[in-house]
């Protein structure tokens, strides 16, 4: 390899290469300056546009950061809208929560209030209130409508933002990094699996510990033994924004129950494909040992693609010491029950390699409680998380 | 579930029917607490016949799976839970040095995989 072993650092030197402070990892002040400097601020990604496929189709999601649960629904016109969920009577969640996140489906497109059966609409229009003539003057029902949260869309994915006016539109906001996974096709491959759990540390930790390939060879040495992670090559950073190509080599056959497994689903997720899927972007001079895109869509999404399959890990704070994480793994709708069979067999290696993944996070949090070290230090190859705590810091300090 | 079968060119799979589960969070119970001879002894008895199986099963349109060729099809679903277990993991039952498997929510876990499904939450 003719690369020097500072590389990123020469190429992003304005990120420094000097150890990170533990504290914003543990600090609950510190963490309420997250919400509201961050969560309360920009766009986050709240889900796809086909999880609510009909008029009437609504999903709930609950944005602690944010100190809020949203409402996305689709109206009759087709367009999906956010409200916040709460009442304008006397504040209750307008759509009960059953978690967080809450399907469901009104097929007149509306929503009533359980409490006491005040209706909107999908518009978040207040359309009907029982004993309307025993409020006083001051009241008045078009003016008692959802609260709006703005909401924006790029390739299928849903953003919110609940700032009540954002500094700037989504496609402002994702910049470089929205022409950098322009053309994928997110949409044909629609077959996704969701796996959560709440993890007792905080968010960028999680973030953390996914956002470099360093840990490949260590942490999973249990369900990808004959991968060797070979470093990451173009890295992109991006406004807060940051991406680069995982790349890894494979030393052996495969075992007989995933060989054929890769046969079937190599059928239906690639080769029927006689080119790539990857945008020209991604992957740029073709090396073979590219295995993935690895991004991260500031602050808690990270986004990957590969040949027939993209995955998501989403890190959604509870407190500054507890994370909901969400992963979600995609690819193209089975044609056949041995290509679902084949599936099946993917998801079960993925979500025990995320199961390894999520193993260091508790620990990890746990030894930085004690403030036994105050700082960690970080190798070139673990420039996302050097760019990660960058960013964060300017946004809490802006 | 009572009563359910194998067809007869698959008869000698009849002693593994507890594998035979409709859904993801069963299959993953199952081989969690299983012991090292029972996944052990599943897999040598699936693995020579799991090509046969998804020939008979490809015969039927996704989806449509004939009821009395649901529990073999479970049952090749459970060797995809249990392989990596004997191929990856030296036979053991749990995956090694994860996170606590029970507290992994799989939203789509209690659906029955032979219904062809998409797995993503769905509105009521």
């Amino acid at each position: 390899m003719s690369e020097t072993v500072h590389r990123w650092m020469e190429q992003y030197p304005e990120l420094g290469s000097g150890p990170i402070s533990t504290e914003p990892y543990i600090s609950p002040e510190w963490y309420e300056r997250e919400k509201e400097k961050i969560f309360r601020k920009v766009w986050l990604c709240v889900g796809r546009e086909n999880e609510l496929p009909r008029a009437g189709d609504y999903k709930v999601k609950r944005i602690a950061a944010a100190d809020t649960s949203v409402i996305l629904v689709r109206g009759k016109d087709g367009k999906v809208r956010a409200f916040h969920n709460a009442c304008a009577h006397r504040g209750n969640t307008v759509i009960s929560e059953t978690g967080e996140e809450t399907f469901g489906r009104s097929k007149a497109a509306i929503m009533t209030c359980r409490f006491h059966g005040w209706v909107y609409d999908a518009e978040g229009a207040l359309k009907q209130v029982p004993s309307e003539q025993r409020f006083y003057d001051c009241f008045q029902k078009e003016k008692n409508g959802l609260t709006p949260v703005h909401l924006d869309t790029w390739e299928g994915f849903l953003f919110i933002n609940v700032a009540e006016k954002p500094e700037t539109g989504l496609l402002d906001y994702l910049g470089d990094y929205a022409t950098h996974f322009a053309g994928f096709p997110f949409h044909e491959l629609d077959y996704g699996f969701t796996y959560y759990t709440y993890l007792d540390c905080n968010w960028k930790v999680a973030h953390d510990a996914f956002a470099e390939a360093y840990h490949v060879d260590t942490i999973h040495a249990g369900s990808f033994p004959n991968v060797f992670s070979t470093g990451l090559q173009n890295v992109k950073l991006m406004g807060p924004h940051r991406s680069c190509a995982v790349c890894l080599t494979l030393n052996a056959k495969p075992t007989p129950v995933a060989g054929i497994a890769n046969r079937l689903a190599g059928a239906s997720l690639v080769s029927v494909r006689a080119e790539s899927m990857l945008p020209p972007t991604i992957n740029p001079d073709k090396r073979e040992d590219f295995a993935f895109e690895l991004s991260v869509l500031f602050p808690n999404t990270l986004l990957h693609i590969s040949e027939g399959i993209w995955f998501t890990h989403q890190f959604w704070p509870i407190a500054h010491n507890k994370t909901l994480w969400e992963g979600r793994y995609y690819v193209k709708a089975p044609e056949s029950h041995s290509q679902r069979w084949a599936i099946e067999h993917a998801m079960t290696l993925q979500r025990n390699a995320w199961l390894e993944d999520t193993a260091t996070m508790e620990d990890t949090q746990r030894a930085m409680q004690s403030r036994a070290k105050l700082e960690q230090h970080l190798q070139d190859d673990e420039i996302l998380i050097r760019h990660g705590a960058v960013v964060v810091d300017r946004f809490v300090n802006a | 579930m009572t009563g359910i079968s194998l067809p007869n060119d698959f008869a000698d799979l009849t002693p593994f029917l507890g594998w035979a589960l409709p859904t993801a969070d069963q299959r993953y119970n199952r081989r969690r607490t299983a012991s090292r001879e029972e996944l052990r002894a599943f897999y040598d008895a699936m693995l020579p016949r799991i090509e046969a199986i998804l020939t008979l099963v490809d015969g039927y349109p996704l989806g449509a799976l004939p009821e009395e060729l649901r529990p073999l099809y479970w049952l090749a679903l459970s060797l995809a839970e249990v392989a990596p277990h004997i191929e990856l993991y030296g036979g053991a039952p749990g995956v090694p040095y994860a996170f606590e498997e029970t507290r992994f929510v799989a939203v789509h876990g209690n659906q029955d995989t032979a219904l062809g499904l998409p797995p993503a939450a769905a509105a009521a």
